[in-house]
C-alpha cells in the first residue's frame, strides 16, 4: 500500500506538485492522468523516491519512503521510466539481467541459476527473446520499451511504477504489455502504478484513477473519473464524451474538438434513385442513424440509405453478405450505407415529404401485411412465410441525444401501430388487430445540426413530426400495397 | 542444448581472452627488459629476475656487475612503472567512460591529466615537500590537483547544461587544460634554464630514468585505486541506463559515483605525477577491449588494465628506440597512435547521432 500525505514537491524552488493526498492498495492497478505538465512524472518520481518532497511524506507497506535503503527498495519496487538512452553495445540479455541487481548479494555479484531463469522468463513474456543477443541500442522505440519492461519485471517488483509504458508500441504490443501486466497483477498481487496518456487504454486496464490539473490533484476514484465529463472537460481543457465499449463494461473516451460543426442540411433534398431492385437515397454528407437494418444497424453515421428487394422464395441464410455484395454491384460505398430489405414490391413505397411543426421530416416506408402479427397473442408454431414487411425510414432535420434516438423510435413504432390499427389490418392466425409485421425494420436518421433535443416522443414537436410523418407514409404504402393485391 | 553450448562457449571466450592479455603484458615485459642499445643474453636477463626475486638464478649464469645494474636498476623499474601507468590511466579511462555513459571521455579529455599534470609542476617547481608525506607530496599534490580540476570541469558542465552532457564535458576540459597549459608554461618561463627543459620533458610524458623510487611513488595509489574501481563493475554497468536507472534499481548512486571518481581520480593523479601527461591511452584501449568482450565492465575494467600495461610497455620501447640513442617521449608516440583513433570515434559517435 502506497500512502501520499500532503505532499509538494518539485524541481529545484518551485512545486510542481501541491498538496497531494493519495492512497494506493495493494494490488491495485492505478493510472495517473492529465494533460502534459500536470505533475504526473513528478508525481511519480517523488512516489520512487528519485525527488525529495518539499513538504508531505509518502509511505509504503506503512514505512516513510525514505526509511528503505535503496537495494531494499528495488527490491520491492521497480520503474519503467519514459527515457532510455544506453551507451555501449548491452546486449538486450545483459539490460535485462540489470533487474537482478537488487537480488544479487555480496561484493562479486554471481549470477545464479534463478537469476538466468527469472530472466529468461520474463524475456520470453515480453517477446523479446529471440533478440536477447542483440545490442540494445539498435532496437526500434517499441523493441526497447519491451525490453525495459523486461528489466523492470526481472526485478520481481511487489510495486512496479510506469512512465507511458506504451509509448513507441504499436496497438498489438500496447494490448499484449497491458493484459501481462494485468496477470502479473492478478496472480502476484502487484501493484501497479501507471502514468498513461491513452485515456481508452486506462479505461480498459486500469482499477482506479487520479486525474491532476496543474499540479493538483483534482479526482480520485474508480471508472466513474473516466465517465465524469465535466471534469475531464476541465483537466483537460477539451470537450471528452465517453460512450461504452462495444463488449466490454468500460468506458471509452472521446474527444469532440471545438468547430467541427455539421454543415446544414434539408432531409427534404435528398437524392433518390429507384429501380426494381433497390430504392437509393443519398445525402452528401452522413446523418446519426439509429437503425435495426441487416446492415448498418445500431447508431451510426451514414449518407447512404438502401432498401433491396429480394425474392419471396429468398434464402436467408446470410442477408448482410447478400446486401454487401448487392452494394457492390450498385457501386454504393458499403462502409457508409444502410441496407434494408424486403420482398414487397418496390414499387408500392410511400414517399412523405413535409415539414411538420417546423420540423422537416421525408420518411420513406414500403409496407406488405401478409405476415401482419398482434405482439400480444402467441403465436402457433412455424408458419408459411408470406411477402409482407414494413420498412420505415424517416429523415429529420434535427439534433437528437441517444435518448432522443430511442425516443423517436418509439414514437415511430407508436405512429405505424396506430395506422395498422386504422387499417384494419389484421393478424391472420388470431384475427386479433396487427401490432406490426414478424420482421419490420426501422431507420431513425437526423442531421444533427443546431439545438440538441433530449428528447423525440409524443410530448414534443420532433416526435409529433416523426409521428405524423410515418402514420401517413405507412397509411399510404398500405394502400399501395392493397390496391397492387387486389387490382 | 544449444543455449548451454554457447554460453561455455562464451565462458571459454573470456577465459581465452584473459590468458591472451595476460601473454601479452609477460610478453611486452620480457621484450621491454631485452631490447635496448646494450644486448644481453636472454638467459642472462632471467638470471638477473630469478636471482633477485627468488634468490638462485635458473641458468646458472655469472652475476656480472654492469649486466646486473642495467637489468635491476634502469631496465625493470622502467618497464614496471610502464605498466602501472598503462593499467592505471586504462582503467581509469574505462571507468570515466562507463560513468559518464560516453566513449570519449577519459583522464586527458576531461581535463584530469592536465589539473594532476598543475600539481605535480608545482611541486617540482616550489620544491614543495609536505612533512609527514615526504616523497609522497609528488604523487598527492597532483592527485588533488587532478581531483579539484574535476570537481572544477563538472561544476562549469552543470551550470551550462543541466545534465552532465559529454560533450560539454570535454569543452569544459579543453576550456581548463588550456588555461592550466598556460599557468605551467609561466610557471616554466619564470624558472630557470635547466629546470624548463627538465619540466618540459617531463611534461610531454615520459618514464625513462625513474628507477625504483617512482615505482614506490605509485604502487600504493595503484593498488587503492584499482581495488575502487574493481569493486564498482556492477555499479558501472547499472549506469548503462543513467543514473536514476541506476538507482531504481538499488544502486546507491550518490555512494557508487563518488567512489568511482575517487578511484579514477587516484589513479590518474599518481601515473602523471610519476610520467608526466601520457594522452589517449585511457580513450583507446577500454575501446579496443570492449571491441572485444562487449560492454560488461566487470571484464572491460581489468582486461583495458592488462592490455593498457603492455601497450605503456611496446609504447616506451618504441620510445626508446626508434631514434636511439636518443629517446622521444612516451606521450609522442600514444598521441601519434591515440589522436587518429579518437578523431575516429568522435566521427563515428556523430555520425549515429545523425
Amino acid at each position: 500500500m502506497i500512502e501520499v500525505k500532503s505532499l509538494s514537491g518539485g524541481y529545484q524552488k518551485e512545486d510542481i506538485l501541491k498538496d497531494i493526498n493519495l492512497t494506493i492498495e495493494e494490488g491495485d492497478f492505478f493510472a495517473l492522468i492529465g494533460p502534459n505538465g500536470s505533475g504526473k512524472t513528478t508525481l511519480l518520481r517523488l512516489m520512487t523516491g528519485a525527488l525529495e518532497p518539499s513538504q508531505g511524506s509518502i509511505y509504503v507497506s506503512g514505512k516513510p519512503i525514505q526509511s528503505y535503503s535503496s537495494r531494499k527498495k528495488a527490491q520491492i519496487m521497480a520503474v519503467l521510466a519514459q527515457s532510455s538512452h544506453v551507451e555501449f553495445d548491452f546486449s538486450v540479455e545483459e539490460i535485462v539481467m540489470l533487474g537482478r541487481y537488487p537480488h544479487q548479494k555480496g561484493l562479486i555479484k554471481h549470477i545464479s541459476r534463478r537469476d538466468k531463469e527469472v530472466v529468461s522468463e520474463v524475456m520470453k513474456k515480453t517477446e523479446v527473446y529471440h533478440y536477447r543477443n542483440k545490442p540494445f541500442k539498435w532496437l526500434s522505440g517499441g523493441e526497447k520499451q519491451r525490453v525495459l519492461m523486461a528489466k523492470a519485471l526481472a526485478q520481481e517488483p511487489r510495486i512496479l511504477f510506469l512512465d507511458e509504458p506504451t509509448n513507441h508500441l504499436d496497438v498489438k504490443h500496447t494490448v499484449d504489455m497491458l493484459q501481462h501486466l494485468k496477470e502479473h497483477q492478478k496472480n502476484r498481487q502487484m501493484t501497479i502504478v501507471a502514468i498513461l496518456h491513452d485515456l481508452n487504454t486506462a479505461a480498459l486496464f486500469a482499477d482506479n484513477f487520479a486525474a491532476l490539473h496543474q499540479g493538483r490533484l483534482m479526482k480520485k476514484g474508480d471508472l466513474s473519473v473516466l465517465k465524469n465529463e465535466t471534469l475531464l472537460q476541465k483537466v483537460y481543457e477539451v470537450d471528452i464524451k465517453h460512450h461504452s465499449h462495444p463488449t466490454l463494461a468500460k468506458p471509452q473516451m472521446l474527444v469532440a474538438p471545438e468547430g467541427m460543426h455539421h454543415r446544414k442540411l434539408s432531409t427534404l433534398k435528398a437524392e433518390v434513385e429507384q429501380s426494381e431492385q433497390y430504392i437509393h437515397i443519398a445525402y452528401p454528407r452522413p446523418l446519426r442513424v439509429l437503425s435495426n437494418a441487416v446492415v448498418g444497424g445500431g447508431l451510426q453515421w451514414l449518407s447512404h440509405f438502401c432498401n433491396f428487394h429480394v425474392p419471396k422464395n429468398y434464402d436467408c441464410q446470410d442477408p448482410a453478405a447478400d446486401v454487401l455484395e448487392w452494394l457492390e454491384e450498385a457501386n454504393i460505398p458499403a462502409g457508409d450505407t444502410l441496407g434494408m430489405m424486403t420482398a414487397v414490391k418496390l414499387a408500392d413505397q410511400a414517399f412523405v415529404r413535409e415539414t411538420i411543426m417546423d420540423t422537416p421530416v421525408f420518411t420513406v416506408v414500403t409496407a406488405g401485411v401478409g405476415n401482419a402479427v398482434d405482439i400480444t397473442e402467441n403465436h402457433p408454431a412455424e408458419e408459411e412465410w408470406q411477402v409482407g414487411t414494413i420498412n420505415i425510414m424517416v429523415f429529420l432535420d434535427a439534433h437528437l441525444t441517444d435518448g432522443a434516438f430511442v425516443n423517436a423510435v418509439q414514437s415511430a413504432t407508436e405512429a405505424k401501430t396506430k395506422a395498422l390499427a386504422d387499417m384494419q389490418v389484421t393478424d391472420p392466425a388470431t384475427g386479433s388487430m396487427a401490432t406490426g409485421t414478424s420482421t419490420d425494420s426501422i431507420a431513425i436518421a437526423a442531421t444533427q445540426h443546431g439545438e440538441s433535443t433530449p428528447y423525440a416522443g409524443s410530448g414534443t414537436k420532433v416526435g409529433k413530426a416523426i409521428g405524423q410523418s410515418v402514420y401517413r407514409a405507412v397509411t399510404e404504402a398500405i394502400e399501395n400495397y392493397r390496391q397492387r393485391m387486389n387490382g | 542444448m544449444v543455449n548451454s553450448f554457447t554460453q561455455k562457449f562464451l565462458v571459454n571466450k573470456i577465459f581465452w581472452i584473459y590468458v591472451i592479455s595476460g601473454g601479452f603484458v609477460l610478453g611486452t615485459a620480457l621484450l621491454g627488459l631485452f631490447v635496448s642499445s646494450v644486448s644481453f643474453p636472454m638467459t642472462a636477463v632471467l638470471d638477473v629476475l630469478s636471482s633477485k626475486l627468488f634468490g638462485t638464478p635458473i641458468f646458472g649464469h655469472e652475476a656480472a656487475g654492469n649486466i646486473d645494474v642495467i637489468i635491476w636498476e634502469i631496465r625493470f623499474p622502467r618497464v614496471l612503472l610502464a605498466l602501472f601507468v598503462g593499467a592505471s590511466l586504462s582503467i581509469a579511462g574505462a571507468s570515466f567512460q562507463g560513468l559518464l555513459r560516453n566513449p570519449l571521455a577519459d583522464p586527458y579529455t576531461i581535463g584530469v591529466s592536465s589539473g594532476a599534470a598543475l600539481g605535480a609542476v608545482s611541486v617540482l617547481y616550489f620544491q614543495l615537500s609536505i612533512a609527514f608525506l615526504g616523497s609522497y607530496t609528488l604523487p598527492v599534490v597532483a592527485i588533488l590537483g587532478g581531483f579539484i580540476t574535476m570537481i572544477i570541469v563538472f561544476v562549469i558542465t552543470r551550470i551550462s547544461s543541466r545534465e552532465l552532457n559529454i560533450e560539454t564535458i570535454i569543452l569544459a576540459g579543453i576550456i581548463i587544460s588550456a588555461f592550466i597549459g598556460a599557468i605551467i608554461s609561466l610557471i616554466i618561463a619564470l624558472s630557470d634554464r635547466e629546470d624548463m627543459r627538465q619540466i618540459l620533458y617531463w611534461l610531454m610524458g615520459n618514464i625513462g630514468m625513474r628507477g625504483w623510487s617512482h615505482v614506490q611513488l605509485i604502487v600504493p595509489f595503484f593498488i587503492v585505486g584499482v581495488i575502487l574501481l574493481l569493486s564498482r563493475t556492477h555499479d558501472l554497468n547499472a549506469f548503462a541506463l543513467g543514473e536514476e536507472s541506476a538507482g531504481h534499481l538499488g544502486v546507491n548512486v550518490q555512494g557508487g559515483k563518488v567512489l568511482i571518481l575517487v578511484g579514477a581520480s587516484l589513479l590518474t593523479g599518481a601515473s602523471v605525477a610519476v610520467s608526466g601527461s601520457i594522452g589517449f591511452v585511457g580513450l583507446v584501449i577500454p575501446h579496443f577491449v570492449r571491441l572485444i568482450t562487449g560492454p560488461d565492465h566487470k571484464h572491460v575494467l581489468p582486461l583495458s588494465m592488462l592490455t593498457g600495461g603492455g601497450f605503456l610497455v611496446l609504447a616506451d620501447l618504441i620510445s626508446r628506440s626508434i631514434i636511439a640513442p636518443k629517446e622521444l617521449p612516451i606521450g609522442v608516440i600514444t598521441a601519434l597512435i591515440g589522436a587518429p583513433i579518437f578523431a575516429v570515434l568522435l566521427v563515428r559517435e556523430r555520425m549515429k547521432k545523425g
